[in-house]
């Protein structure tokens, strides 16, 4: 069987043995991955892997699957056992129909370019990479490249039916002056045209000199800029927090909060997969629904929460086109600019810390957003609109309501984010934000 | 599959690979989730695969394919192949395979209770009488338990490895695992939550153990008097007594992690980071005589079990920490030959399509002579901390912070009201250099230990006894 007919014909499979409501998505999947440290190539991936994720409904009693690709006769023995499971399972709270197709897809979204797997292509952007890095003076150069083509198959027994290729280049990069001193950058990219892997590294190996010869940082209350790093880490909280699953699972600092203020008015968010040739891009969600563009917080104050159907109807509103056939997710998160240069919002701090990275993001509290997370790499005291001196061994321990309504300005540069600690491409200003709590350990 | 496998090894020679290895990986899970209640879905999933791993000239390759034919064997070894060929220009030392006790053996954990014995009815309603407990707990405690979450999942892996300088292992075994989170309300106070995992390398027979209904009761009480009762907690220099839990994951962050040998030598840099051990570390003190934390994947029904590891090598307990001392790092075979030392056996993997990498198994501190009473008796102004939600550690493993959740005051060797989220942000000799009493109930906790890119989840089990610290820092800066 060609793999365009599975989806069609599990879809089919599904309808005859009873359920109400079938989707089958199989992912194609090609990556090749590089991992590089201490200036080398460390490991080389090649990955090709095909699966088929069945979702099926009996009214109210569901069932799932992913499993890789198997015969017909295998497909057969699955969904029968999918049926099985549904029709045992005890019925959910809310049973919503899945969105009725046929649905059209905006072409350009469906077929971007694909990105070449070429090997000496790729360990040539490796070699940019650490060369770039090098140039500015690092010593030691570790990170990561991966290049993707997929193509998805997708059909719904309400009609959706679409096929969607996506590519994606992605380096990250962490450059070394010595054990302490270091700088972290990323390029992602969904052509070739727009990645730029040497440029990461040069921002990474810049990072890490000027944070040579750290000291301990003194803990406090500061005014921080954030670089579009770490401010996508927080942003990536706002969107993944918002899925309306979450929001009823207690999960989420935005619960009961839609219509309320939850950022200074300078923030903007949207989820948006319909920006063309972006690493996020998508036709449509995992329902066949096609992709939109959404306004999760406009100045400041929460618009919407992310949707499929089933969550839609639970919290009587229209799919936002997020399905996650579970759970809700963003695709594709962008920030709205500010208005200032870097420079200008650098020179209008008086006393207070520049973040370039963090990592470890974790919650003493969901539902309130207590929570800390650990700057790494780069950490500098700004004075009197400088970069005075590199710091180290700081924690950010504070709130990240608190966190967003303090956001007093916002870049006019962004840069596109997605890394380890980033899950969802995030195109980000750079941020400052009043008063954040640093602490440091005691021992 | 034994035949594709062995079709694998003997291609990557012919094509010029000095080493080999194949891995065949079949992960079956059937999981259901329960949200406030009601049920969301019931999920099966059967990821089966294979890969291929080679060094050709000190270059590392890895290729996997979900594809389980002869045809797609040869190409993942040609991709393997190529792939680490066309990365020999950006080599400096390169890759070798040290030396390990390779395997020939067959390991199969037998459920007492196999999984299919038991029907999907039988599971969900284990599952709503566990969150209708839980709520019950939530009332008597005169608090609402507004939003819950139960998972459960069982999970059967088999593997087959083959190298091609002599290791020819496979296995079986079945895991189950529950993921809780809840969270308390009340008017006034406000949310408190709670997040745990509980899991084993067992067969039904472990849940039905677990007593799920009085476990969920018990901790939906907890947390619900937590939010009610607990004031805040003293700061300053006190004595400190750590739960097994808390115990736990400092062993697993602050010892397991800082002693894996990838990270030593700098190949996680770019994510899960590095670790303030060097090479020569071996012999430093890095905590008080009483401290020795192991790491043993041989420990039966663990959630990280396993007698043999992804590149064949047989497993054993390993001693991280003797007597406050640095005594062993993590390997694998590519750390070993770099360390001049035997693999002891760290390579693991999650999944077909993820290459092997140095991890966990089970990590604890091993356990003292002391009571909970004796320990607690001996601190007359302090804090116990029982468990924890928030926590998190440096890239090198030296600053940690540890968020208490159940913790009480103690006073003149008594324990006496709750306090609330105590703050543990100390250094890694710090906090393993104030222990000066250990105590002899040791617990475990199962956990999903996250490194590797692409990232691998992997099961572990983290654990300890009651340990106390002397004059150690709570409250953070």
């Amino acid at each position: 069987m060609k793999q365009e007919e599975i989806p069609p014909y599990v879809v089919g499979l599904g309808v005859k043995y009873g359920a109400t409501d079938v989707v089958a998505k199989l992912v194609e999947l090609d990556r090749t991955m590089i991992r590089f440290s201490n200036n080398e190539v460390t490991a080389s991936k090649s990955f090709r892997e095909r699966t088929v994720n069945i979702f099926m409904m009996i009214k109210k009693q569901r069932a799932g699957s992913t499993i890789g690709v198997l015969s017909s006769k295998a497909l057969q023995r699955v969904v029968k056992k999918l049926i099985k499971m549904a029709k045992i399972s005890p019925p959910a709270d809310i049973y919503a129909t899945l969105p009725r197709g046929p649905f059209h897809y905006g072409p350009s979204l469906l077929k971007p370019s694909q990105v070449s797997l070429d090997l000496n292509k790729l360990i040539n952007y490796v070699r940019e990479t650490i060369n770039g890095a090098s140039e500015l003076g690092a010593l030691r150069v570790a990170g990561s490249l991966i290049a993707t083509n997929l193509r998805i198959f997708l059909e719904t027994s309400s009609e959706a039916s679409a096929m969607q290729r996506s590519s994606s280049l992605e380096m990250s990069v962490r450059a070394f002056t010595s054990d302490v001193a270091s700088g972290h950058s990323v390029s992602i990219a969904q052509s070739e045209r727009e990645f730029q892997p040497a440029q990461a590294g040069r921002l990474a190996g810049e990072t890490a000199k000027m944070a040579k010869n750290p000291r301990p940082g003194e803990p406090g209350k500061y005014t921080a800029l954030l670089s579009p790093i770490v401010f996508a880490d927080f942003v990536n909280q706002m969107g993944l927090l918002s899925s309306a699953f979450l929001i009823d699972a207690g999960s989420s600092f935005l619960t009961d909060k839609i219509g309320s203020e939850v950022a200074s008015k300078k923030f903007t968010l949207i989820d948006d997969p319909t920006l063309g040739d972006t690493y996020g891009t998508r036709a449509f969600d995992d329902e066949g629904v096609p992709a939109k563009r959404n306004v999760i917080v406009q100045n400041g104050t929460l618009k919407t929460y992310l949707h499929n159907s089933t969550t839609a109807k639970k919290f009587n509103v229209k799919t936002t086109a997020n399905a996650g056939l579970i759970v809700p997710s963003p695709w594709n998160l962008v920030v709205e600019p500010g208005g200032k240069t870097f420079e200008e919002m650098l020179s209008g701090i008086d006393d207070g810390i520049y973040v370039t990275n963090d990592w470890y993001l974790r919650y003493q509290n969901y539902r309130r957003g207590d929570f800390s997370t650990i700057p790494r790499d780069g950490i500098f005291r700004i004075k009197n609109g400088q970069i005075n001196s590199p710091v180290r061994d700081l924690r950010i321990n504070d709130n990240i309501l608190r966190i967003f309504k303090n956001i007093r300005d916002l870049s006019r540069s962004r840069l596109w984010v997605k890394w380890w600690e980033v899950s969802i491409p995030t195109l980000t200003p750079y941020a400052v934000i009043e008063d954040i709590n640093f602490t440091r350990s005691t021992t | 599959m034994e035949d594709i496998i062995q079709l694998a090894i003997d291609l990557a020679g012919k094509l010029g690979a000095d080493y080999a290895e194949a891995r065949f990986q079949s992960d079956v899970l059937e999981s259901i989730v329960l949200k406030n209640g009601v049920s969301e879905v019931s999920v099966f999933g059967e990821l089966k695969g294979f890969n291929v791993r080679v060094v050709f000239k000190h270059s590392l390759g890895f290729a996997s394919t979900s594809t389980l034919t002869r045809r797609a064997a040869r190409d993942a070894v040609k991709r393997a192949v190529k792939v680490a060929r066309a990365s020999t220009g950006v080599l400096k030392k390169g890759v070798q395979m040290g030396e390990g006790r390779l395997g020939d053996e067959k390991v199969e954990v037998k459920a007492r209770v196999k999984f299919d014995c038991v029907d999907l009815d039988s599971k969900v309603l284990l599952l709503k009488e566990t969150d209708t407990s839980a709520k019950e707990a939530a009332m008597e405690a005169k608090t609402k338990l507004p939003a819950r979450m139960l998972t459960l999942d069982n999970l059967t892996t088999e593997r087959i490895v083959v190298t091609s300088d002599g290791a020819c292992v496979s296995s079986v075994v079945p895991r189950v695992a529950l993921n809780s989170f809840l969270t308390v309300y009340d008017p006034q106070k406000g949310t408190a939550q709670r997040h745990f995992n509980l899991g084993e390398s067992a067969g039904w027979e472990a849940v039905e153990k677990w007593n799920l209904p009085r476990l969920l009761w018990e901790e939906a009480y907890s947390l619900s008097t937590s939010l009610m009762e607990a004031r805040t907690p003293p700061t300053g220099e006190m004595d400190v007594v750590l739960g097994p839990e808390v115990a736990g994951i400092v062993c697993h962050e602050s010892c397991g992690h800082p002693a894996e040998a990838d990270r030593i030598l700098g190949r996680e840099a770019a994510q899960a980071g590095e670790t303030y051990l060097k090479a020569d570390s071996l012999g430093l003190r890095v905590g008080s005589s009483v401290v020795n934390v192991v790491d043993d994947p041989t420990l039966p029904r663990s959630f990280g079990f396993y007698l043999y590891d992804e590149e064949g090598v047989k497993a054993r307990k390993r001693v991280l920490i003797k007597e406050g001392v640095i005594h062993e790092f993590l390997h694998n075979r590519e750390t070993a030959h770099q360390f001049e030392v035997e693999s002891n056996a760290s390579s693991r993997s999650t999944a077909y399509n993820r290459e092997p990498i140095i991890r966990m198994a089970n990590t604890f501190l091993e356990p003292g002579d002391y009571s909970k009473e004796e320990l607690i008796e001996g601190v007359k102004h302090g804090v116990y901390i029982k468990n924890f939600m928030e926590w998190n550690i440096d890239d090198r493993r030296f600053n940690q912070r540890y968020v208490g959740l159940e913790a009480y005051l103690i006073e003149k060797g008594k324990l006496m009201e709750k306090v609330r989220n105590p703050v543990l942000e100390v250094t890694t000799i710090g906090l393993w250099s104030a222990i000066d009493a250990v105590g002899k109930n040791l617990n475990f906790q199962a956990a999903y230990c996250g490194k590797g890119d692409p990232m691998q989840g992997i099961p572990v089990w983290t654990g300890g006894p009651n340990t106390r610290l002397r004059k150690i820092r709570l409250g953070g800066t």
